[in-house]
């Protein structure tokens, strides 16, 4: 399975797809996760992906078959 | 969008959240948060909702950084991140507090102050910001150097919990 974790106030909540298989479900739940990361980049957030075992910001279009995506929150000083 | 369309995607929508036991997906980059007092979620959060989210910000903060990093926080209580624009300076992060700015001897801060105040838009647990920052810190230096506001002293930061 894929997912998308979304950080926010409850810790994290996730999207989760399998990229392996074609069915409804699937199809859906990669479009909103596409969508979800569309989103946040363009309201300033950053998207990091899994490598080995950690996070590296990423900044190329969404590809279903990354194991794992996450959205950081914009950083603002003070 | 017809109004077939937007059914489909109403009703596969609520798959999802079936998906996610119940719970409506929510995106923190769609709302405001300035009315919420510092060091809180809002006003909506009971003590349990508190514990519920730091300890699923534990685990998604380990699964970002990796059992190495994770283990080495929990350890010495701090990561240091060289910088890459700067030679000679560290970057000192801790969870839930500013950053501290450590130069080798003889290296000059580009900074007034030995702390950085950098903070979340929206409230976050600390330890899931902590691991956030920290790829801000290693992978993205520039944008850190942008909004950073220096401080002469440390201190908690405001918009995690």
């Amino acid at each position: 399975m894929a997912r998308l974790i979304v950080a926010n106030r409850r810790g994290h909540q996730v999207v989760e797809w399998d990229p392996t298989v074609d069915t409804r479900e699937s199809r859906a739940a990669i479009e909103e996760a596409e969508r979800i990361i569309r989103d946040a980049r363009r309201r300033g957030c950053a998207v990091s992906r899994k490598v080995g075992d950690t996070h590296v910001l990423d900044d190329r279009p969404f590809d279903p078959h990354v194991e794992e995506y996450q959205i950081l929150a914009p950083i603002a000083g003070g | 969008m017809t109004v077939f369309d937007w059914l489909r995607r109403f009703l596969l929508l609520d798959e999802a959240a079936g998906r996610r036991g119940g719970a409506a997906l929510e995106l923190p980059w769609m709302h405001r948060w300035h009315h919420v007092p510092k060091r809180s979620a809002g006003p909506d959060f009971r003590r349990e909702d508190y514990r519920r989210a730091r300890e699923n910000a534990r685990e998604v903060a380990r699964a970002t950084l990796g059992e190495r990093l994770w283990t080495r926080v929990q350890l010495q209580g701090y990561l240091d991140v060289p910088s890459r624009r700067f030679p000679g300076l560290t970057y000192r992060l801790r969870i839930g507090r500013r950053i501290e700015v450590r130069c080798a001897p003889g290296v000059e801060s580009p900074w007034p102050f030995a702390y950085l105040c950098i903070n979340p838009t929206y409230p976050l647990p600390e330890e899931e910001f902590f691991a956030q920052l920290y790829l801000y810190v290693r992978d993205r230096e520039d944008e850190v150097i942008r909004v950073a506001a220096p401080q002469p002293w440390d201190q908690m930061l405001g918009r995690t919990f």
